[in-house]
């Protein structure tokens, strides 16, 4: 029932003279709503057009991600992570396998780190191409959204080539990467990114100043840099407050201090920084491709250590050696030594943790992830309390949340 | 374990502070009851037990008959003539070993447990398993030298092993793979064809070796000579050539050869009853024990979805020590074969409280004989004289179980039923007579309910018998010409399928975990008697047999059990791999039962 806010008082002598009482309306939004990317319903309390109170409720999503960890070996967990931001699989994949090596202790051969950072920044320009590309959509130009999908595909189809799949890539392994990148893709990508940035650039010029797409996104949404730390933002949208802190920055991985990037920050915390914030990025990350592919040199892509990595098939077939490996890893699992870590890398919506414990055994005794959505979400409210109702849209288009990973 | 203390003679009183450990071998098994062997030769005392008591270094110096030493920098203090291998196993140092077994002599051939040690000889690792302690002793089992040596081991028994662990019935609990991810893991630098050696040679009906996988450890050839006495088995050949084999016209033939099974620390030596039947891990291990004999063998039951596999002795050295006897481990077969499933009224089969309800209805007042098969545990027999005393006005109960035959001085015992003694109990608590099987027939009783369809005659016999009868009432577990010949069938789970106590010979209660669950209609002796009980007009409802447990073993006399305590079960469950499914439903390839048909489809499949 919703609450009534101002009730005037009909007990009072003259009462039917008095303005109508002014009840709050209660409305539902979601959890499918033409006008939001993102799986989850919105208790919303409006008076008059004003949000009054915003209740996100999640969940349409989960899947018990954690817990379904702990019943399968280290490496069977890469598909589930895969589901976690699908639009970049591979930065969770990687993110993921990361903090089994902290804990394991393994350091990974060089050009995995470049093939890591490479596939990281592939999917990191994906996942900002769509919501970019979403948020023109939903506040009214659905050009910007053909052309974002559009060099998005190109992107999947390189990662097609590279991992065998567009979307659950579970690419990686404990130790470095599957296999070493596909003859000749290099150029392609060289390729696609040229097309990738043409495309970047029609998106700019059709949303940066199109004046219904800043009257929507400007000034709305706004949170101050000390709120957007206190929240726990990370990523875009606490850069978008000014707030100086990218993982790959503060506490480089993989080759992150092999390259120059910028990392760009907003002065205002409103959505239109949250979006440019994006798509400022999108070019350091193609800036970061560039620099990897000139950089990095030949060499193993997997460490070869048969307590972590699988043997090479004809030692397998043929070796008892191999045999014995392969089916321990397999039937058993990866023994990640006794003990806990929390590991962190950038996502693209912010800093992606992982908690993870092992007991010494092949499976995960506890996993827990940290995904950067979930502290968005829950400061929903407060970014658009007071706020018209329509300018929960492009607040929640600048969150980008993913069920996926939000509700595990 | 929860096992009662055996009444133990002056002689055979464990030295106060000491772990019952093989050092007792010798005096407290066989017990004093079974007899000596032939021959009057002690089973040998390799090892002393560890003493692991802890107390300040001061106070061991002050204590004879104890040596302090440090084991990776731990301090341990243990009698004299422990070896270094289980001085450090009591303070969690596991030192890796093939050829090294508690229950057998000392061959320190498999050099897998080399340690370095203060007092060696410059340049010397010694074996872990054959040194005993010294004073002040300063034992290290992790420096480079010793992984070193480890590894170099570790790979020079790989050299010629066969590429079989897809084929192999020890791949899962295989002590070449364990050690190898541990020390080794790195690739073959062999170049040149592996030794091929016989592959499957037949050492008796139940045993198959193949030479290829040995690493010649010599356990089984210690097992046979020193525990079964029947020194059959040799190593012949010499470096690479060779071998384990029988010698030439032998056989193995000792109730006891299914030990080398499990003692042989590889491949090499495979029961032909468990071939190719399951992949070890998978398999679930629950504690249990034997029904083979009234000795009540420890065991652990090896399951996988509810089919059993194998059974493997699990160490109890009160009872069994680390062995037991074919016969008890050919026993798990009568779990799953010839199972009833359903309840059954006439010829027909029926709903299960239809036939409780025509069961109770035929007893009632019908002056029935109740008819007892020691292989119920007590938790069954005593649910079961509760509803033959107050609802069926008995005054007294039969015997049955299986009938007698030889035992020997080792472990298998005469009577074939694990209960006898628990049912006896059980019937003295209840104020019943005991009556043998052979009672049975001079009773004038027209109806019988049958708790348990084991009978000691030619079931044939048995089944015309009571097929004169007016109403004859079975719990049945395993179908037959006896249960066929009830008028009413209820079916009986096992003790796989259920959990109580089963009283061996000499008077200790030993509880057994449900390994699995039953299937169709299946339940608990203590269930049916429940059930029927209550259509009787009887009050108790029980919803386990611990229930039954805690309120009628109040009847026992009073120390009957001993110190037994129903909840302090054994914990050690080892959860078998779950497979990830592929194709079928338990992940195996498809057509899986084809090839290793299970013999009873109605049940087991």
């Amino acid at each position: 029932m919703p609450d009534n806010h101002e009730i005037a008082d009909t007990s009072a002598v003259g009462a039917l003279d008095a303005p109508l009482p002014r009840k709050t309306m209660s409305i539902n939004m979601g959890p499918s709503h033409p006008a939001s990317h993102g799986t989850v319903r919105f208790n919303i309390e409006l008076d008059g057009e004003n949000i009054v109170k915003l209740d996100p409720e999640i969940g349409f999503l989960h899947r018990g991600f954690e817990k379904s960890c702990e019943n399968v070996t280290w490496q069977q967990c890469l598909p589930y992570t895969d589901r976690l931001n699908y639009v970049s699989a591979l930065c969770n994949n990687f993110g993921f396998l990361t903090a089994i090596e902290k804990l394991a202790g393994i350091e990974i051969p060089e050009r995995a780190k470049y093939i890591r950072t490479i596939g990281a920044e592939i999917h990191r320009l994906c996942d900002h191409l769509t919501c970019v590309g979403a948020m023109g959509m939903e506040l009214g130009g659905f050009a910007p959204f053909l052309y974002a999908v559009e060099a998005r595909e190109l992107l999947w189809d390189r990662i097609a080539e590279l991992t065998g799949a567009r979307v659950t890539t579970s690419f990686g392994r404990i130790g470095g990467v599957e296999r070493d990148l596909p003859e000749g893709w290099v150029q392609k990508v060289e390729d696609t990114l040229v097309k990738v940035e043409e495309f970047r650039h029609e998106i700019d010029e059709l949303l940066t100043h199109n004046r219904i797409f800043i009257d929507r996104t400007r000034g709305t949404g706004v949170l101050s840099a000390e709120d957007a730390v206190d929240f726990g933002f990370t990523g875009p949208m606490l850069r978008a407050s000014g707030v100086d802190y990218d993982v790959r920055k503060a506490h480089p991985y993989w080759v992150y201090d092999r390259v120059q990037f910028r990392v760009p920050l907003g002065t205002t915390g409103d959505n239109f920084d949250r979006y440019y914030m994006r798509m400022a990025e999108m070019e350091e990350s193609i800036s970061i491709l560039r620099q990897c592919f000139a950089q990095m040199q030949p060499g193993p892509h997997i460490v070869d250590d048969w307590r972590f990595v699988l043997p090479p098939k004809p030692q397998v077939y043929s070796t008892i050696e191999g045999v014995i490996g392969h089916f321990k890893l397999i039937m058993e699992g990866v023994k990640i030594p006794k003990g806990e870590c929390y590991s962190f890398t950038e996502s693209p919506n912010g800093e992606l943790g992982w908690y993870l414990v092992s007991d010494g055994s092949g499976r995960p005794y506890k996993v827990h992830c940290r995904a950067p959505g979930i502290q968005m979400v829950g400061a929903l409210e407060h970014m658009v309390k007071g706020s018209l109702l329509p300018d929960l849209i492009p607040t929640f288009d600048a969150i980008n949340m993913i069920g996926g990973e939000v509700e595990q | 374990m929860t096992d009662e203390k055996k009444p133990t003679a002056p002689s055979e009183a464990v030295p106060a502070g000491s772990v019952s450990g093989i050092q007792q071998a010798p005096t407290t098994t066989p017990p004093a009851d079974a007899g000596q062997r032939p021959g009057g030769e002690a089973r040998p005392a390799p090892a002393a037990p560890p003493n692991v008591a802890p107390a300040s270094p001061a106070a061991q110096q002050a204590k004879p008959g104890v040596v302090n030493a440090t084991i990776d920098g731990i301090p341990v203090s243990v009698p004299p003539g422990t070896p270094i291998i289980e001085a450090a196993k009591s303070v969690g140092v596991d030192i890796p070993f093939y050829c090294y077994h508690k229950g057998l002599s000392i061959a320190a051939n498999c050099r897998m447990c080399m340690v370095e040690v203060s007092n060696a000889p410059p340049g010397k690792l010694v074996p872990a398993c054959q040194s005993p302690v010294a004073e002040g002793q300063k034992v290290t089992t992790n420096s480079p030298r010793v992984l070193e040596h480890h590894r170099a081991v570790q790979e020079f028994l790989l050299l010629h092993h066969p590429v079989d662990c897809s084929i192999c019935d020890q791949a899962g609990e295989c002590k070449l793979q364990d050690y190898f991810m541990e020390y080794d893991h790195d690739a073959s630098r062999l170049d040149m064809p592996k030794w091929m050696k016989n592959k499957r040679k037949d050492l008796s009906p139940s045993i198959t070796l193949d030479q290829e996988r040995c690493i010649m450890c010599t356990r089984c050839v210690r097992f046979m000579a020193e525990v079964a006495k029947e020194p059959v088995l040799g190593a012949f050949g010499r470096g690479t050539r060779e071998v384990i084999d029988v010698f030439p016209g032998k056989q193995m033939t000792s109730n006891y050869q299914g030990n080398v099974v499990d003692i042989c620390p590889v491949g090499a030596l495979t029961s032909r009853d468990y071939r190719f039947r399951a992949r070890s891990y998978f398999l679930t291990a629950t504690p249990s024990v034997c029904t083979g004999c009234s000795r009540g063998c420890n065991t652990f039951l090896d399951h996988f979805q509810g089919v059993p596999y194998r059974y493997r002795p699990r160490e109890n050295m009160d009872v069994n020590q680390y062995w037991m006897c074919d016969i008890g481990r050919g026993s798990y077969h009568q779990l799953y074969e010839e199972r009833v499933a359903k309840a059954r009224v006439g010829k027909g089969d029926a709903v299960a409280a239809e036939a409780v309800r025509v069961a109770a209805e035929k007893l009632k007042g019908a002056g029935a004989a109740v008819v007892v098969s020691p292989v119920l545990s007590l938790e069954d027999a005593m649910a079961v004289m509760l509803v033959a005393k107050e609802g069926l006005g008995a005054k007294e109960i039969f015997v049955s179980g299986r009938a007698d035959e030889t035992g020997d001085d080792f472990l298998l015992r005469g009577d074939r039923n694990p209960n006898r003694k628990g049912v006896e109990l059980a019937a003295q608590a209840f104020g019943l007579a005991v009556r043998g099987w052979n009672d049975l027939g001079k009773s004038k009783a027209k109806a019988v309910l049958l708790a348990g369809v084991d009978v000691p005659a030619a079931p044939e016999q048995v089944a015309a018998w009571l097929g004169g009868l007016d109403t004859v009432v079975a719990l049945a577990a395993n179908d037959g010409p006896v249960a066929q010949a009830a008028h009413v069938v209820l079916p009986l789970a096992t003790h796989a399928e259920g959990e109580g106590t089963f009283v061996n010979f000499e008077g200790r209660a030993q509880r057994f975990l449900p390994a699995y669950p039953p299937r169709g209609d299946v339940k608990p002796g203590w269930f049916w008697a429940t059930a029927i009980g209550a259509e009787l007009g009887l009050a108790y409802r029980y919803a386990s047999a611990r229930e039954v447990f805690l309120e009628q073993s109040r009847r026992l006399a009073a120390g009957a059990l001993g110190t037994f305590d129903w909840d302090d079960a054994p914990r050690d469950r080892i959860k078998g791999v779950t497979p990830l499914t592929g194709g079928t439903v338990d992940g195996r390839p498809p057509g899986w039962r084809q090839l290793v048909p299970l013999r009873t489809p109605n049940t087991a499949a």
